[in-house]
């Protein structure tokens, strides 16, 4: 004790002890601190990280757009444009033989009989589809040249790449030796340039033919099918009419026109089609897979939503304590199910399971059924549904149990019955809660990459809407599976490879934007209650 | 029910409505509040069938690769075994099916037999370099995920006052929630494959699914410590401890609990993942076993096979037929049934402590 009293020995110990303790612990508070920081870090450099190498992409996809232009693939694509418009029509005229064909075997029509009746209608298709011969002959013709061109000053520019490389590294002998030979696009272009009078030949030579077909129209035996080929010559008119327009364009198109910066930005946003790697053109244009994200989102929250909102109700309000404790780390449970399990499952079970359902006899009424396709966006939309559910159960029953008891008490003080406090109290009372637990699922289910990989069918195409609620048993592919599938294989620092960066980052931003919108009404929420 | 009706009647007693005197109606008020019950009800069974029934499905197909009516009753190659290629061909009129090694031995006891065997890639052997995988990725990058987690739920519960600094910090947890797993993925292939060139490997693996179970270990661990009472602090700083010392004796041990058990549920949802680890660290085939390296370094530096990314390569790269179904199903089973008993571990943790726990 007297030893430990002695104050001259102490107090200098315990100044020295406590400054480099204040040290110590400021360094702890440091370490935490920096750690606390790592997540806007890591937010800020999965910003940067999109952006760098994504940014990229614009420069690169108008070189791409440039291109095509200066090689002539556009002017090609002008006449494949009206040749495709034929190709389509001609099957349109087979959709409304197999249409006919149908009903007339539903008649119990024997097979010849319908042949013999339709054999008229198949001269005719046939007449119509034969029009276009010289048509496609004149676009494979100029598909050649426009390609070799375009070959030629793929390499041209490879070649330059590669001597302004070494160039720039001083290495000034071996650039010179590197020979880039002379393409001659004056040459090139004008032979391609004779296609549009060989194009007005052609045309005219078309509708003449046309014309003389429409008279020899035959007739259909049922009034419907008569109705769609009247609706057919219609469209044929139109198409024969609109063709002068088209020549009009090839006279005016000049592979010179600049073409404008903002083109790189509205192609890709606005661009319908998404072709990689092919020997003609590639596109970047998202609107297929944003399309197919936001068609696929929308069938699971369809699902989800009456289904997570009513469990969530009957939970909080209405099972029994045992119930309660049963479903509640049940549901918790579904959402630790592995998406790539669920996936499987789809392929495996769900996606056969859905096919067989619509050949069964009991939907015959409806009138896109059988489907040919057993991935398409309803089995992806039922798993991810299933995914969903939790997220949006747990969040909703918290908004519910959240709701301050006063509430309920006043409802029945008032003689209401429970369903009334439930529908007139409780439900709206909490109602940005649920919201907000909505667009949580949606967030999750828009983000979700193995089920839509796995079940969605990954067809890049926008699905017919013409087809309406059919348009759902259709095939498609998604912003998420695309990165997925095409990040292994791209060549990295490619046109490519930048626009699967762009696709993620216009991922990442509907993803903030959707947490974001939560989060205020959560607040608002709160705030509401008191 | 019943009197509450009757309680109706006499507030109201004095105005005479219709609605609230009707009987009839009274009873279609009471019908409709059932049948919308059941409705709720029969929503809520719908969900917990459908479940059952995945679980069931892959419980009972997959039982049947990974269980045997024999002793050990486990199917004990499909666990310890690599994958491997199937052969099946016509023999002497029986179907053969033989993994890749059997068919060579079985060249060799056959000599001067040609077949016409087709192959099944995949299909035949086991899992056991994906379960190790798997195991591997999970560790590494939980403790990451841990370390960070915790220390930056410490900083946000016990130093930081609320200012703009720490508004921001929340900000970010809470969106870097919200992000899809695939962004982190292309972010940990942008970041850790190219720009730091460690090319796929298990530390680009174990640093992109670290930082995606971040923000849930944050958020987690911040609840668990703010539980902890405030008199515990204040009993110790009055006693003279400092901060950290308050923290490491009077605060986490009380804290740690809640903090492990919320965190298996990320390591649940680590090991399910399987989008950030296509193109960071999985590969679809690999020959040597993850310890089979040559210098300790590049121990980190490879490439592993994953479960979740077997099950992707599996069930889309491979037909589905009688030969394929053995291996699609045993690895869904295997991989379903490891991550279920970590969730459910969590989950029964949670529950109890919940009950148990009161200060």
């Amino acid at each position: 004790m007297e030893g430990v009293a002695d104050p001259r020995i102490l107090i200098p110990a315990r100044s020295t002890s406590r400054r480099t303790q204040v040290v110590v612990e400021q360094g702890i508070k440091a370490f935490f601190g920096g750690n606390a920081l790592v997540a806007v870090v890591v937010l800020a450099l999965i910003t940067i990280f999109l952006f760098r190498e994504g940014f990229g992409f614009f420069g690169q996809n108008l070189a791409n757009l440039r291109l095509y232009r200066q090689a002539g693939l556009e002017y090609v694509d002008i006449i494949r444009g009206v040749s495709m418009e034929h190709e389509s029509l001609s099957r349109k005229l087979s959709e409304i033989r197999l249409r006919e064909v149908r009903t007339m075997e539903k008649r119990n029509v024997p097979l010849e009989e319908i042949n013999a009746k339709l054999a008229p209608f198949d001269q005719f298709a046939s007449s119509f589809s034969d029009t276009a011969e010289t048509l496609h002959s004149l676009v494979s013709d100029l598909t050649e040249k426009a390609s070799a061109l375009k070959e030629k000053l793929f390499a041209q520019a490879e070649l330059l790449a590669q001597r302004s490389q070494l160039e720039r590294a001083g290495a000034q002998a071996e650039a010179a030796r590197i020979v880039v030979p002379e393409v001659d696009r004056t040459a090139a272009l004008a032979s391609l340039h004779q296609g549009a009078a060989t194009y007005e030949s052609v045309s005219a030579d078309m509708t003449a033919k046309l014309y003389s077909l429409f008279a020899a129209a035959p007739p259909l035996p049922d009034p419907a099918a008569q109705k769609n080929f009247e609706q057919w010559k219609t469209r044929t008119r139109e198409y024969l009419a609109a063709l002068p327009a088209a020549s009009e364009k090839l006279r005016t198109w000049s592979s010179e026109a600049e073409i404008p910066w903002y083109r790189s930005l509205s192609s890709f946003l606005f661009g319908r089609e998404w072709i990689t790697a092919s020997f003609w053109q590639d596109w970047y244009g998202i609107i297929p897979l944003l399309v197919g994200s936001i068609m696929v989102s929308i069938v699971a929250l369809v699902i989800a939503v009456p289904l997570g909102v009513s469990s969530a109700i009957y939970v909080s309000e209405i099972a029994s304590r045992h119930e309660k404790r049963l479903i509640k780390p049940y549901i918790e449970f579904i959402s630790a199910i592995p998406s790539v399990v669920l996936g499987f499952f789809g392929i495996a079970v769900v996606g056969q399971a859905v096919r067989a359902a619509s050949q069964s006899h009991f939907f015959k009424w409806v009138s896109f059924f059988p489907i040919s396709e057993r991935l398409n966006i309803f089995t992806a939309g039922c798993l991810l549904a299933l995914m969903a559910v939790p997220t949006i159960f747990t969040l909703s029953e918290d908004a519910l149990r959240n709701v301050p008891r006063g509430f309920k008490e006043a409802s029945y003080a008032l003689g209401a019955n429970r369903l009334q406090t439930i529908g007139r109290v409780l439900v709206p009372a909490s109602l940005s809660g649920i919201v907000s637990a909505i667009l949580l699922g949606l967030g999750r289910v828009i983000g979700e990459t193995m089920v839509v990989l796995l079940c969605a069918g990954n067809r890049i195409a926008i699905p017919d809407f013409t087809q309406g609620l059919g348009a759902i048993f259709q095939p498609v592919h998604t912003m998420t599976g695309i990165i997925a599938q095409e990040m292994g294989e791209v060549v990295r620092g490619s046109t490519h490879y930048r626009a699967l960066f762009m696709v993620g980052l216009v991922l990442f931003t509907i993803t903030l934007g959707i947490n974001y919108l939560a989060q205020k009404l959560v607040t608002r929420f709160r705030m509401s209650i008191g | 029910m019943e009197d509450r009706g009757l309680r109706i009647e006499e507030h109201r007693g004095g105005s005479p409505s219709a609605i609230l005197h009707s009987p009839s109606l009274r009873r279609r008020g009471r019908l409709l509040e059932k049948t919308l019950f059941w409705l709720f009800r029969l929503a809520t069974y719908f969900v917990l069938a459908c479940a059952t029934y995945i679980f069931l499905d892959i419980g009972i197909k997959g039982g049947r690769t990974v269980f045997t009516s024999k002793a050990p009753f486990i199917n004990v190659p499909f666990l310890t075994e690599p994958p491997q290629t199937l052969y099946v061909f016509d023999f002497e009129g029986k179907k053969q099916t033989l993994s890749d090694r059997q068919f060579r031995e079985w060249k060799v006891t056959h000599p001067g037999v040609s077949v016409e065997a087709s192959s099944i890639a995949y299909s035949a052997g086991g899992i056991w370099p994906c379960i190790v995988g798997t195991a591997l990725l999970v560790v590494g990058s939980m403790i990451l995920a841990l370390g960070i987690g915790v220390s930056s739920a410490i900083y946000l519960s016990e130093y930081s006052r609320n200012g703009r600094w720490i508004r921001l910090v929340r900000i970010a947890i809470l969106n870097l929630a919200g992000v899809p797993s695939i962004v982190f993925g292309l972010f940990g292939f942008g970041l850790f494959v190219i720009f730091f060139g460690w090319n796929v490997s298990l530390i680009a693996g174990w640093f992109t699914l670290g930082l995606m179970v971040l923000p849930a270990i944050i958020t987690a661990s911040e609840e668990s410590l703010r539980a902890v009472p405030q008199g515990l602090r204040e009993g110790s700083l009055a006693l003279g401890a400092s901060k950290w010392q308050t923290i490491r004796k009077n605060v986490l041990p009380y804290a740690m609990p809640g903090i492990l058990t919320s965190s298996i549920l990320g390591i649940a949802r680590v090991a399910g993942e399987t989008a950030p680890i296509m193109f960071t660290a999985a590969y679809a085939m690999k020959d040597e076993m993850p310890w089979q390296v040559q210098r300790m370094t590049d121990f980190f530096f490879q490439g592993v096979m994953a479960l979740p990314y077997h099950i992707y390569v599996v069930s889309s790269k491979i037909p589905q037929n009688e030969y394929t179904a053995r291996v699609q199903y045993g690895s869904a089973f295997v991989f379903l049934f490891l991550v279920m008993l970590i969730a459910l571990t969590s989950i029964v943790l949670r529950e109890r402590s919940r009950s148990r726990l009161s200060w």
